[in-house]
């Protein structure tokens, strides 16, 4: 039998934690929705730091965490969780569910790459898109007031620019 | 000038040397530790022609200088086919990893004669540049690096990736690719038990602290190689102005604050060490590596202090290397034991420095 509707606490939500709680001998029920579960502090499932991921995955027997082989090289997640190291560039691609998260730990949880272009960095798309991002995380930055990084963006965005137009006008 | 105001252009008195590498990988190609022999054969030819003969070709001499003579050839060295000995002095002279001197994959590191530069193909990425300089020479050090990354990448398909960078083996090197580094000389902050503190300032600023090797090695003597861990989100240049703007002059001024203390509170207890240190060195006959290292920390400390005046700073940074193990055996013919080895050594600094007997 389904367990009845109870709506959260705070909002009209479905609760989707149910805490007892006892405070100078009394006793409350609590009931919170994802959002507000979230709010209070209360991890959900799923929601574990990724080095518990981790962790939990490593738990999993061998047959099942070897999961899905990136297409080019082969390399699973599991020679990732092994050695640290990735295959090849296509292996970003292909574990980025998963590789993703632990590259943002990694770098204090920057997401996103900032600094030099190479010289043959494919063509004019590829350096557009780049510029997209930029003046979007520059967007960011400027109503977050983070004017030092701002400043760093608009440094890339300018050295961007001339190169990508002059590519796009060689084109035509 | 004096001798003591000499040491502190390019912060001499505290850093060794400072370093900047840069991790690519060549498209279309599987990351080393995927790569089939061939493959890494492949890469290994692909980045020799794309680096060129010469200093000029790969991008490190400016174009002020034309034809680079023979004697500014880049020197190609074959890891595989080199002797173990070999390998180990290449390690024990910073121009390669521990990982890069073992194992018999296919792969080469190029050399400029004066060391200052090497060009790892086929270490943990395809290739990684390096550059070292004396004492605190960043932004030296950082142009000479994005030079020759200009060069190679202008010649070359870098794997890159437009949310993460440069992509590598490792995903704590996309982005940037970018290590910054310098080897500091902290003995008096060692002495005066503040080296945590640093430890933990650093760790804050997501910087690593690791020991005279480098990674995996432990920074148990008194010299500290620090370097950024952050290459994502992260500008070349901006990491570039917080290391050679904030992080080295905040270490440098730490050291020294701590060397004067010493001076002004336990001077006795520090010129006792320092002479200790310098007699040990001029009159033993066996000499182990860690108390040669450890006797060699003291020293220095001692010259830039103005205690010793008779012996030179570079004499005391070229024995840091001289000493070691690979470089003894190299250098001689029939070290065999170890006792053998640490009589040499002995050798050597009473050579250096000058055996009163």
């Amino acid at each position: 039998m389904a367990a009845p509707f109870r709506p959260c606490d705070h909002c009209a939500k479905p609760a989707v934690v149910h805490n007892t709680v006892i405070v100078n001998g009394q006793m409350n029920e609590v009931h919170l929705c994802a959002d507000h579960a979230g709010a209070a502090g209360i991890q959900m499932p799923g929601q574990a730091p990724i080095h518990q991921l981790l962790g939990q995955l490593a738990q999993v027997p061998v047959t099942r965490q070897r999961g899905p082989a990136c297409p080019e090289c082969g390399h699973t997640f599991h020679d990732f969780k092994t050695s640290g190291l990735l295959g090849c560039a296509a292996c970003y691609e292909a574990f980025a569910a998963t590789v993703g998260p632990v590259i943002e730990r990694a770098h204090g949880g920057a997401s996103e790459h900032i600094g030099n272009v190479p010289a043959r960095a494919d063509d004019a798309n590829q350096r557009a898109a780049l510029l997209q991002q930029l003046l979007r995380e520059l967007e960011t930055a400027v109503s977050a007031e983070q004017y030092e990084r701002a400043a760093q963006l608009r440094d890339r965005i300018k050295d961007l620019r001339p190169t990508a137009s002059a590519r796009s006008d060689g084109a035509a | 000038m004096s001798d003591l105001t000499a040491m502190m252009v390019g912060d001499r008195d505290v850093v060794m040397s400072c370093r900047v590498r840069l991790a690519r990988n060549v498209s279309g190609f599987p990351f080393v530790g995927r790569a089939t022999h061939p493959q890494r054969r492949e890469v290994l030819e692909t980045v020799r022609a794309a680096a060129g003969p010469d200093e000029a070709t790969v991008g490190l001499v400016g174009g002020g200088r034309v034809g680079a003579s023979a004697a500014e050839s880049l020197a190609w060295i074959d890891l595989a086919a080199l002797p173990k000995r070999d390998r180990q002095l290449l390690w024990e002279r910073h121009l390669i990893s521990r990982q890069f001197a073992e194992g018999d994959s296919p792969r080469a590191v190029a050399v400029t004669p004066d060391e200052r530069f090497s060009l790892m193909v086929n270490e943990e990425d395809h290739v990684r540049i390096q550059v070292l300089r004396t004492g605190n020479a960043l932004r030296e050090a950082f142009d000479a690096a994005v030079r020759v990354d200009a060069t190679l990448g202008s010649r070359l398909d870098f794997a890159f990736h437009r949310k993460w960078g440069y992509l590598t083996a490792c995903p704590t090197n996309v982005g940037c690719g970018i290590r910054i580094g310098v080897m500091v000389h902290l003995r008096a902050l060692r002495v005066t038990n503040e080296i945590e503190k640093v430890k933990r300032a650093a760790k804050e600023l997501h910087l690593a602290v690791r020991g005279f090797h480098g990674e995996g090695s432990e920074a148990t003597g008194d010299w500290f190689q620090i370097s950024n861990q952050r290459t994502l989100g992260v500008t070349e240049v901006g990491l570039l102005e917080e290391f050679a703007g904030r992080i080295v002059p905040a270490v440098v001024a730490y050291e020294r604050e701590a060397r004067r203390v010493l001076l002004e509170r336990q001077r006795t207890l520090l010129e006792d060490r320092v002479f200790r240190g310098i007699s040990l060195l001029r009159s033993a006959r066996l000499l182990g590596l860690d108390e040669a290292m450890k006797q060699l920390s003291s020293v220095r400390l001692g010259v830039c202090l103005g205690l010793i005046p008779d012996v030179a700073l570079d004499t005391l940074n070229r024995l840091t290397i001289q000493l070691q193990s690979a470089h003894l055996r190299s250098g001689e013919a029939g070290i065999e034991t170890d006792d053998d080895e640490r009589a040499a050594r002995a050798r050597v600094a009473r050579a250096a420095l000058g055996d009163p007997s």
